[in-house]
């Protein structure tokens, strides 16, 4: 019996001693006075070396720490100074010299051209380093320095040398990794010349980024910007109503609506940077022109892919399919935030919402109807039946499936779903060519080339299987010539008119059909975050941009003395918990008292 | 709650029979030793079944790497030759046997880092939920089910098997949710009263507080991992003492005037221990392997989430390496199950 009474008054101590360490806690808050930005994200970071990163977090993240050449300008998008202060271009536009600004690294030493000479040559000369950005220097000849100058020699003339996406890495501090493919480069504090520097990551669980006061441009408002990761995107959200994180990006239309009407949260909805296509299958074929896959014949007439095109409503599925968060597509590939480059279809080429029409283009072409309203080829009996792919487990995908059925329904054409899992889903739609229509999707960077180059003839998948990166098995003669010319025009005007041809081609040819382009969707609290600016700065995005401004800009209120919102949470749990714990022993006590007693009593 | 357990101490010892521990020691280790060949063999099975299981599965992982990027083609050659993936698959299956041997279960994929040094640090925050939750819900359910079983039919009997098999069948991410809702975000006027992410506050404080800080964000997903899976000991407890309960040694207990509690405890209690402690067993080798569902929710930094992590990528060289180590884990557990039930039931000992 006494035995069971000294248990218990163990546990008593150990409970008041528990809520002695609570109030210490309490007490000495190390954030007090601390201007600290939270950011949620719902994917974790994959690796802190920017060789080998390639997760769209990790990359932001890298973005918020390492300079580049040139960045995106805030308000224009267009190429502007960042560790580049100035640049020049030879006659031929295959040599540039850039001048690298005299700023300093976080840790006091001076930024060279020599830093980013090593940079470039560790990633042409080391397999390993090329995992995260090989093909931004696939065509570098060679780079050298001097002083503060950097000479980039060409292979051919390359007009997106401007948004050169690698980060400039400090020579000093990395020179020594022999085995880049293994280095995790978990060192801490980092050697930044960005707006911040790392201080601490625990995987899967946050980084914690400083500002960095040798930053060239002035030292962020703010001391601190944490990332902090969310496994599923419901945590997060309610992370973000809790207040345990100030900002999360990347919202999905039900999501956002989730938090659009909490009074301290600023509900962010602006043109996003990402286009939502359907993909056809118009005869895929690999490199040696060998046609691979099982598309529907019927496909490969252009007459029938414009006809899908013009049986579309696409306002219908923005409001149905993305609750109204996007914009009805009426260009191609580039969607309208980038103005610059963007091209809307007008005039004879537009392709509106006319199923009357669609009817008519099939008629003419001579797929007739059958009896049970199903057209058939002109020179046969195989039904216009088409697959359409998407992926498993997404919702949204799902009710673009069935209004897309209803639509082909209408002018005669059968549509089925086959949902696949991620893995083969691109290679059925980007390899083997084992589909009829499948759905896509880019998020399209300030220089647009990487998104035009995923439909170019070299893109389609080796003889031997092997996957190339396509995004439509597009291989188009002219489409073709006007890539090579844009790569050859350093005018960024007279660029933009070419690459817009390439999205009129795109689109007339329709290897692939623009349906939306969805909103940037992201939440802050507005209790917290006093300023931020977007990018670009007229109606931009926040996280969704990945790029610095945002988080350079941003501006918040001061850590209150004795603990956040999260802290108190906790505390109250604490407390509660405590007082259930005393009430619980003491219930067991009183119990056991009892017991014990009248087995006393029955034994006497 | 800690009765039963305080109760099968000695319970263990009656059971194991009085004094002849060393004339069956030598047949318990002979029984030991064939069962440890048997595992042995198990997991040679499972290595080998491991290695053609993943590579049966369909997609090509380098293409999952490239989606949504823009690699060129020499690029994925390349990505292909750093994961070994050009050799012949003969080749591919020596080197994965050897490595394996060696506990080099390779490089993932996507962190770029070894497979082995991913596991080890996630192994802690693992065996501290799911062990705790194991702990917790056994207990739990031995109490409860010792004591539905025994007063069969009473309202205590109705209550808890209908409780326990009402969160049994709810599903496990719905109830995480939902508890997240309630005690993480709060409800109307009731504050949110614990943590939802991750094993600590990012801001954690150091010493004791930290111990606190780590408790009050075990507090969610522990409550998950015990209302869901509870009811399975309850059930099992409940039924092994049902058995009991109408046998003739408790009969005697009774007629020589224990107390309805020693008779319950002292006699009835152990025998009914030993289908519930093979079923704990069985369920500590999948401890290590963690709770996958409840760690996705809570963002807990274990082996579950790093499992989940791989399958979305998906990650063939993580998936394989969580993969074995928790199929292992089982195996060795199963067996080790095996030679306790030897050790603590004279009945197998016999047979």
């Amino acid at each position: 019996m006494s035995k069971w009474f000294a248990r218990l008054a163990a546990l008593g101590v150990a409970l008041l001693v528990a809520g002695q360490g609570a109030t210490a806690a309490l007490a000495q808050d190390p954030a007090a006075g601390k201007k600290t930005v939270r950011v949620g994200a719902t994917q974790a970071m994959d690796s802190m070396n920017p060789f080998l990163a390639v997760r769209l977090v990790s990359t932001s993240i890298h973005r918020w720490m390492y300079g580049y050449l040139t960045v995106p300008d805030s308000k224009t998008l267009q190429p502007s100074p960042d560790l580049a202060e100035s640049w020049t271009t030879s006659e031929d536009g295959l040599t540039w010299t850039f001048k690298i600004r005299a700023a300093k690294w976080s840790d006091g030493k001076p930024v060279t051209a020599d830093d980013a000479a090593w940079t470039f040559n560790k990633m042409m000369t080391d397999e390993a380093a090329k995992t995260a950005n090989g093909p931004a220097v696939e065509n570098f000849e060679s780079v050298t320095a001097s002083g503060q100058d950097l000479t980039i020699k060409l292979k051919a003339p390359q007009a997106s040398m401007l948004d050169n996406p690698v980060p400039i890495m400090p020579k000093h501090a990395w020179e020594s990794v022999t085995d880049m493919a293994n280095y995790d480069a978990e060192k801490y504090p980092t050697v930044s010349s960005g707006p911040y520097f790392a201080v601490e990551h625990k995987k899967d669980q946050y980084v914690k980024l400083q500002a960095n006061p040798n930053y060239w441009r002035g030292k962020p408002k703010i001391d601190e910007l944490q990332v902090i990761f969310y496994d599923n995107p419901q945590a997060a959200i309610a992370g973000l109503k809790n207040g345990d994180i100030d900002l999360i990006g990347r919202l999905s239309p039900p999501e956002f609506q989730a938090i659009q009407n909490d009074p301290n949260i600023e509900a962010w909805n602006t043109q996003g940077r990402r286009a939502a296509y359907l993909q056809i299958n118009h005869g895929a074929t690999t490199t040696d022109d060998k046609p691979v896959g099982d598309g529907h014949p019927a496909l490969k007439d252009v007459k029938v892919r414009q006809a899908l095109h013009h049986a579309i409503d696409k306002q219908k599925l923005v409001d149905e399919v993305q609750n109204g968060l996007a914009k009805p597509a009426d260009g191609s590939i580039v969607p309208p935030m980038y103005t610059d480059f963007f091209w809307e279809a007008s005039g004879d080429t537009k392709v509106g919402y006319d199923p009357a029409k669609a009817n008519q283009i099939l008629d003419d072409a001579g797929y007739k109807k059958g009896a049970d309203g199903v057209r058939t080829m002109p020179d046969g009996d195989r039904k216009l039946e088409f697959r359409f792919s998407i992926h498993t487990d997404t919702p949204i995908e799902d009710k673009l499936a069935e209004y897309l059925t209803g639509f082909f329904k209408e002018i005669g054409i059968t549509l089925t779903t086959k949902k696949l899992d991620s893995s083969k889903f691109s290679e059925e739609t980007g390899v083997t060519g084992l589909f009829d229509i499948a759905i896509s999707g880019w998020s399209v960077n300030p220089d647009p080339e990487e998104v035009f180059a995923t439909h170019l003839c070299s893109r389609r998948p080796a003889p031997g299987g092997e996957g190339g990166g396509t995004e439509s098995f597009f291989c188009d003669e002219t489409f073709e010539k006007l890539y090579q010319e844009q790569l050859k025009e350093l005018d960024r005007p007279k660029r933009a008119e070419i690459l817009k041809q390439m999205q009129e081609r795109l689109y007339t040819q329709a290897p692939i059909i623009a349906i939306y382009y969805p909103n940037d969707l992201e939440g802050y609290r507005k209790d917290r975050i006093t300023s931020i600016t977007p990018i670009p700065e007229d109606k931009g995005l926040l996280y969704g941009g990945s790029g610095y401004w945002p988080f350079y800009t941003v501006d918040v209120k001061a850590t209150a003395t004795g603990g956040g919102a999260t802290g108190g949470g906790s505390n109250t749990g604490l407390i509660v918990g405590i007082v259930g714990g005393v009430v619980v022993v003491g219930l067991g006590a009183f119990l056991l008292t009892r017991r014990r007693k009248s087995t006393a009593d029955e034994r006497e | 709650m800690t009765t039963p357990l305080e109760a099968a101490e000695p319970a263990v010892a009656q059971a194991a029979g009085p004094g002849d521990d060393r004339s069956t020691g030598r047949g318990t280790l002979q029984y030991a030793l064939s069962k440890a060949g048997g595992a042995l063999f198990s997991i040679a099975m499972v290595i080998v079944g491991t290695f053609f299981l993943f590579r049966l599965l369909p997609g090509d992982p380098v293409r999952n790497l490239a989606q949504g990027r823009n690699m060129t083609p020499a690029q994925l050659d390349l990505e292909r030759r750093r994961l070994g993936l050009d050799k012949p698959l003969i080749d591919q299956f020596f080197d994965f046997v050897g490595d394996t041997l060696r506990l080099d279960l390779g490089t993932s994929y996507e962190y770029k880092r070894p497979v082995l040094d991913l596991i080890g640090e996630r192994l802690g925050p693992t065996l501290l939920l799911a062990g705790t939750g194991l702990v917790i819900a056994v207990s739990l359910g031995i109490w409860q089910g010792a004591r539905a079983g025994w007063r069969h039919g009473s309202r205590f009997d109705r209550f808890s098997t209908g409780a326990s098999l009402v969160l049994w069948s709810v599903p496990t991410f719905w109830l995480g949710l939902l508890l997240m809702m309630v005690f993480g975000v709060g409800i109307g006027p009731i504050p949110g009263l614990f943590p939802f992410r991750g094993i600590e506050s990012v801001d954690a404080p150091d010493g004791f507080a930290y111990l606190l800080d780590v408790a009050s964000h075990m507090v969610l997903p522990c409550l998950t991992l015990v209302a869901v899976v509870y009811a399975q000991y309850l059930l099992v407890m409940r039924s092994s003492l049902l058995e009991e309960v109408s046998q003739d040694y408790v009969t005697v207990a009774r007629a020589k005037g224990l107390t309805d509690d020693d008779v319950r405890r002292r006699h009835a209690m152990p025998n009914a221990l030993l289908p519930t402690v093979t079923l704990v067993f069985m369920r500590v080798g999948f401890v290590v392997g963690g709770a996958v569902t409840v760690e996705t929710i809570y963002t807990w930094p274990g082996l579950g989430q790093l499992f989940y992590e791989a399958v979305r990528v998906p990650d063939f060289t993580l998936m394989q390496g969580t993969f074995m180590l928790i199929t292992v884990a089982v195996i060795l557990m199963n067996t080790l199950a095996d030679v306790v039930y030897h050790v603590l039931d004279p009945r197998v000992r016999a047979a």
